[in-house]
């Protein structure tokens, strides 16, 4: 959430914290920062607000309170010190069908606003924060939102008809197939109109049953302010954060109110949403407030909870006293009575995150400070069991690594095979594999052509991975091993099946029992969780390489070229020593260089190397590997060495 | 005949087991499809609750499967089944596969690898939480390494950190920078006793830790999708 840090101060009051320093805190002991920046004369702090403080700090006020509870210092100006007290009017009617979904409504009836733009420090608040001012009552609504969570909804009054003196409202849940038009989005000047499932909560004029509202997520069309307004009702109810996601989730409206209400809105703050409000209409709009209604279906209260002050040490290794632990629940606006080693603490009533001991150690340990929790290392114990799946199959990687396999981990993810998911990602990634041969084949295909920019006289790749199927339950999944070989970059040339026949021989051996193997086309595969269970027990895993130390250079996807050299070498020269003179004379885009051949005849060697060019930028030309030989060649013939 | 070459997560996954097991954590592992039951619900993650949406899911189709079923989004249904099957003292590790339905990019693919630790005993603290992946860093990385934490939020855990690592010593480009690690916390009660491990005797930690990200951080790949495209011009430098 973007915090403005004006706003922020206006709560605070005069502070010597700097926004830096509040960014500081907050990334310290509650929320991240995902970024900071000065803008217009104020500094805009972007906040990752964690679940479970959305129900109280998706909000200025909040994020200024949390900063209290930090420094330690009350907060100047806290717009929920005064317990709201609203007068009441019989023009509006509220019934509410559904109690679970809709604990309690409150509404205000304004007559006599005039719509006009905000004033400039109201939409400097909200431009602050990245929301477009739109007219003084759907900015005062926003601006309540987003200064102490609460979402609220204005209505035209006029534009629904009151029945026997009242305006009507009503809350049920909807029925199947019933329509809502919404509020254009963002740019849009379209209503959309949504269909409903039945599991959305609706308000709805009970006039003639028509929706107004889809409940706690987005006001509908019908009944919206608009300039020629002059009577306003504002509604600031509490929404059930289950039934609030079952009203937004399967229609994907994802919005700020939803939000709030997902994450439990204390039912509370609804009247002095209504509180802060009409003082902001009447000041920016005019008009006369009627009165409200406030139907407060079931009073929830946060209830005292025991926390034990050894526990809380003994969880956050620490040794606090007692008095300490109390200060800090006190600073967040707990009320707290300690006995012996028992405190019972109450959390503040705009909080509905605080129900459990453990909820209460945690906030005395990060405010507290986990830089204050020292490191302890447990003391080593004995491995009271071995992984077989992991110790075997580091076993085959030993045997197929020496033997000039290279490991590979291929997608789950396949565009045709036997279990489909429901929610693909896309439709070439909508089944699971059942098999790694396929994998394995495209891996060959795909490494083939780069036998020379490796530095390999072939390919070869192995694959230890779940694979999954349908069975009788459910869907089924089992370890497969599957491993393949390519002789000829063009393709497979029917002598890689008696490579393999080599290869599952030496994993045989290795593993001490017969597989059953059957290869087809340079690939095999087996079932390595079946295999298992013919195979003894582990007592120890071999010792694997611990802090080996790679740097990882970023490969060019570029085409490479290869071209060869063959010559007779004269008095003491080494392969490495004319290999170090072709590297020098072809220069940086040379990137391999390998010995593919070398004899000796009447006395004299010959030694033949194969030249790989790579560029990082582009892909060479026949032309310009042509040149860089030409070069080479004339190094070659420099040294006195006869090019054959 | 040239060697060939280890993939570095499975190298990672032998390391990070290696390390562990020093300490007497056991590579314990469960399957890569498993129920909303074992992925969500018994680690505190009720259904219609807004922490479900921290990991966007891969589910299954109704006609295929007996009960509500989903690509694991975590190795955490590890953490569940092993302490369903043991009493503590327990100490384990679950590295791997796991599968989220988001965008991929440069630093996020749909499947990866995860390793999630756990340790439930009497007596455990946030303390041993932060000397454990000390102690798992300093050697991973071959040097001195600071572990700090700030608060967090994950369900199945309270309290809840997020894991940020420094290195102290050596000379990586990453020296003397806090680094997002994973997130972690102490075992939330609800998940102890969905177990049958009575949280007012026992306590414990738990972490999970994305090893792509690891391997990011350890060799400086640049694109963690390229760890699952079985190209050798990758694999082969390690």
């Amino acid at each position: 959430m973007l915090v403005s840090w004006n706003w922020l101060k206006e709560y605070l009051g005069d502070t010597d914290v700097t926004a830096q320093e509040a960014a500081d805190l907050l990334g310290t002991h509650a929320f991240e920062v995902e970024e900071i920046e000065e803008k217009g004369g104020d500094t805009i702090i972007d906040l990752d607000i964690l679940p479970n403080r959305s129900s109280d700090c998706l909000s200025h006020r909040g994020v200024a309170r949390e900063l209290a509870s930090i420094t330690g210092t009350p907060l100047a100006n806290d717009p929920l010190a005064t317990v709201p007290s609203l007068p009441e009017t019989d023009l509006i009617s509220v019934s509410i069908e559904d109690a679970e979904a809709c604990p309690r409504f409150t509404a205000s009836l304004i007559t006599d606003v005039e719509i006009k733009e905000s004033p400039d420090w109201l939409k400097a608040r909200l431009e602050a924060i990245g929301q477009r001012p739109i007219n003084n009552i759907v900015d005062a609504t926003n601006y309540v939102m987003y200064a102490i969570g609460q979402p609220l909804h204005a209505y035209d009054a006029e534009l629904f008809p009151q029945v026997d003196g009242a305006w009507q409202f009503v809350v049920r849940t909807a029925t199947e197939g019933e329509t809502v038009s919404l509020l254009p989005e963002g740019t849009s000047t379209e209503d959309r109109v949504v269909e409903l499932t039945g599991t959305e909560t609706l308000v709805v004029d009970g006039s003639n049953n028509t929706p107004i509202g889809l409940a706690g997520v987005k006001g509908g069309r019908f009944a919206g302010v608009h300039d020629g307004t002059t009577k306003v009702i504002i509604e600031a109810a509490n929404w059930h954060p289950i039934r609030t996601r079952k009203t937004a989730r399967p229609l994907g409206i994802i919005t700020d109110a939803g939000k709030r209400f997902e994450n439990e809105v204390t039912r509370e703050m609804a009247a002095y949403a209504q509180t802060e409000i009409i003082k902001l209409i009447l000041d920016i709009a005019g008009g006369e407030l009627q009165g409200c209604v406030d139907t407060y279906l079931e009073r929830v209260e946060n209830q005292p909870v025991t926390v034990s002050v050894s526990k809380t040490n003994a969880l956050l290794g620490l040794s606090l006293e007692a008095t300490a632990m109390v200060d800090i629940l006190t600073r967040i606006g707990s009320e707290v009575s300690i006995d012996g080693d028992t405190m019972t603490a109450i959390g503040p009533w705009e909080r509905t995150d605080l129900n459990i001991e453990e909820d209460f150690i945690e906030e005395i340990g990060r405010l507290h400070g986990y830089d204050h929790v020292a490191a302890v290392v447990p003391e080593a114990a004995e491995l009271s069991e071995m992984n077989k799946r992991h110790y075997y199959s580091e076993q085959v990687r030993r045997v197929l690594i020496a033997r000039g396999f290279s490991e590979v981990i291929t997608s789950s993810f396949r565009k045709k095979d036997t279990v489909q998911l429901r929610n693909a990602l896309a439709s070439d990634k909508s089944y699971l594999r059942s098999s790694l041969i396929k994998n394995i084949t495209a891996t060959l295909d795909k490494n083939a052509g780069f036998v020379d920019l490796l530095g390999a006289t072939d390919t070869r790749v192995f694959e230890i991975g779940t694979v999954f199927t349908k069975s009788e339950d459910g869907v089924a999944e089992h370890v497969s091993l599957c491993l393949g070989v390519r002789l000829k970059q063009s393709g497979y040339s029917g002598k890689e099946d008696t490579v393999l026949t080599e290869m599952t021989a030496a994993i045989e051996e290795a593993l001490g029992t017969n597989v059953d193997w059957s290869i087809e086309k340079g690939v095999t595969e087996c079932n390595l969780t079946a295999l298992l269970d013919t195979l003894a027990d582990p007592t120890a895993y071999d010792p694997a390489a611990v802090g080996e130390e790679i740097v990882y250079q970023p490969f060019s996807t570029y085409q490479h070229m290869s071209r060869d050299i063959a010559m007779w070498i004269t008095g003491d020269a080494t392969p490495e020593s004319v290999e170090a003179v072709l590297n020098d004379s072809a220069g940086d885009l040379r990137v391999r260089t390998t010995l593919v051949d070398q004899f000796e005849k009447d006395g004299r060697t010959s030694l033949a190397f194969r030249l790989v060019f790579q560029s990082n930028a582009k892909t060479l030309t026949d032309n310009e590997v042509n040149q860089i030989m030409e070069t080479v060649y004339t190094a070659v013939a420099e040294k006195g060495w006869e090019v054959r | 005949m040239q060697t060939g070459h280890q993939h570095p997560l499975t190298k990672m996954i032998a390391e990070i087991n290696s390390i562990f097991a020093e300490l007497g954590f056991v590579f314990a592992e469960g399957p890569e499809v498993d129920t909303e039951h074992f992925n969500f619900d018994l680690l505190n993650v009720p259904k219609e609750h807004p922490a479900r949406d921290m990991q966007d899911t891969f589910w299954f189709k109704d006609k295929d499967v007996a009960e509500p079923t989903v690509l694991r989004t975590q190795t955490s249904n590890v953490q569940v089944r092993h302490m369903q099957d043991h009493k503590p003292p327990i100490r384990i590790i679950a590295p791997g596969k796991v599968f989220r339905n988001e965008a991929t990019d440069a630093t996020h693919e749909a499947q990866f690898h995860q390793c999630e630790g756990l340790m439930v005993d009497k007596g455990i603290h946030m303390g041993h939480l932060k000397g454990t992946l000390e102690y798992f860093f300093e050697r991973f990385l071959g040097g001195e390494v600071a572990v700090r934490f700030r608060p967090g939020f994950f369900p199945f855990v309270e309290p809840g950190v997020e894991v940020d690592m420094k290195i102290l010593s050596g000379d990586s480009n990453l020296k003397g920078k806090w680094i997002e690690m994973m997130g972690a916390g102490m075992v939330h009660p609800n998940v102890l006793r969905n177990c049958n491990i009575d949280p007012e005797e026992y306590s414990g930690f738990a972490f999970g830790m994305g090893i792509d990200r690891l391997a990011v951080m350890k060799y400086g790949i640049n694109d963690v999708r390229d760890l699952y495209t079985g190209d050798l011009r990758f694999v082969n430098q390690f």
